[in-house]
């Protein structure tokens, strides 16, 4: 990073400038409890993610920041030195237990879901069980068999790869639909401008959104996909860097330029962002458990590659 | 001592809630090295003008181009506070939430705002997540 002149050292009292789905802090379960952040493996790079639990484990969260250089926050009569925004929203809990069915699929036999899902450095894991409607899209991904009342799984690559289309699919048509339903507000302009100017073709949207939901699951995977949704792979994906112009450049957004590599092995090398204690707790890991958003400003990209 | 790396977690007590205050916010094009009490109504809200839908205020002798940005339909914007700072990577952590609020300002320093601005872009991103990640129906 570019400093002039040494700076002083954040306090320990700066806060989170959050925008939160409402179900994170509307009307609790009668002993749901907090909501709590929590570190579970990424799907994508296998590190460490920031996540949240809220509703007494009946939905999990994605913790994604957006951060430009030189930000900071006013909030009331107080200054806020760190200016990133996190954005706190819904996720679908199975791009998260995938990884452990599809490692356990490689033995070939069906096991319960509680013995698949484990692991040693994320116990947090297992929570993702107890999202709503959890288990039951298990089937999305695996073979079930049910034997004396408990049920069992084997990961089934095909089954995934159609889950994972219709994902895309929606995306794609979700992105579209923005695109048309432009009320003049600022919100959804974003993606008029993928329509009228650059005139996205098909291909570019469905691209895009493969590339959003490859956040989510392995580089392998993600490639299957891509055949899958019968993509030629793009030798370089590198060809469609986010605008220079635009310049989302926290270190970690330049580190998750290219999205298709965006992993948190990638952020390790980065320096840090000086953080208060808290925050290094909540994100210190992992800057891509609070994923920088370049990702999702790829399409806006695309003038460049004309 | 084989131990959990990742076992620790972060508690946002909710509780608070009721009593946050609802504050204006404003994201400021620089960083200001300070956390902590400012008079920025006297001093920054005071030179705010609004002309055509355009914010202008002076803030060190520079002028401010704002615009206002309303959260994402479903959304609401929180601060969250530490409450209990955990000393060690293993230790729970506690965050309250201390104000709420539903829109804020954001300040450029020479462009004009415009939907073209990273922030504006980011507010749809809650749109295309839920693309994402809600459940399929059959």
């Amino acid at each position: 990073m570019a400093t002039k002149k040494k700076r002083s050292p954040l306090r320990d009292a700066s806060g989170w400038v959050v925008v939160a789905a409402d179900s994170v802090v509307g009307a609790p379960e009668e002993g749901a409890g907090d909501p709590t952040f929590a570190r579970l493996r990424n799907p994508s790079s296998g590190g460490a993610s920031l996540y949240l639990f809220g509703g007494g484990d009946a939905q999990v969260y994605e913790v994604k920041a957006f951060a430009e250089d030189h930000r900071s926050w006013f909030v009331g009569e107080t200054v806020q030195r760190d200016g990133r925004l996190l954005f706190i929203t819904p996720m679908d809990p199975l791009y998260l237990l995938l990884p452990y069915i599809q490692e356990a699929g490689a033995e070939g036999k069906f096991q319960p879901a509680n013995q698949v899902v484990t692991d040693e450095d994320f116990p947090g894991c297992s929570r993702l069980l107890r999202c709503t409607c959890a288990l039951e899209s298990l089937r999305l991904v695996a073979d079930e068999k049910e034997v004396a009342n408990q049920r069992f799984y084997r990961y089934n690559q095909q089954k995934t790869l159609d889950w994972l289309k219709r994902k895309v699919e929606r995306t794609v048509s979700v992105l579209k639909r923005s695109d048309v339903s432009v009320g003049g507000g600022v919100k959804s302009a974003t993606y008029v401008r993928v329509k009228s100017e650059v005139d996205a073709s098909d291909e570019d949207y469905l691209r895009y959104a493969h590339g959003l939901v490859s956040e989510y699951v392995s580089e392998d995977l993600s490639k299957e996909l891509l055949r899958h949704l019968q993509l030629p792979e793009i030798s370089s994906p590198k060809e469609e860097p986010p605008s220079k112009k635009r310049k989302l450049s926290d270190k970690p957004v330049e580190a998750g330029e290219d999205y298709t590599k965006f992993n948190s092995a990638d952020f390790a090398r980065k320096p840090q962002k000086k953080m208060t204690v808290a925050q290094k707790s909540l994100a210190k890991v992992d800057k891509s458990g609070m994923r920088p958003m370049s990702a999702f400003f790829g399409p806006k990209v695309k003038q460049e590659k004309k | 001592m084989p131990m959990s790396c990742y076992s620790s977690v972060t508690t946002v007590r909710l509780d608070a809630i009721k009593d946050a205050e609802t504050p204006r916010v404003h994201s400021l094009p620089c960083e200001i090295e300070h956390d902590g009490p400012a008079e920025v109504s006297a001093y920054f809200s005071a030179t705010a003008k609004e002309r055509k839908h355009e914010k202008t205020v002076s803030f060190r002798g520079r002028g401010l181009k704002g615009q206002e940005v309303s959260c994402p339909k479903g959304y609401t914007g929180l601060i969250l506070q530490e409450v209990h700072k955990p000393s060690s990577d293993q230790e729970d952590g506690v965050l309250k939430v201390s104000s709420v609020f539903n829109k804020f300002t954001y300040w450029n320093l020479d462009t004009p705002p415009s939907s073209d601005d990273g922030i504006v872009m980011a507010m749809s991103w809650p749109q295309v997540a839920n693309a994402i990640h809600a459940p399929l129906e059959d």
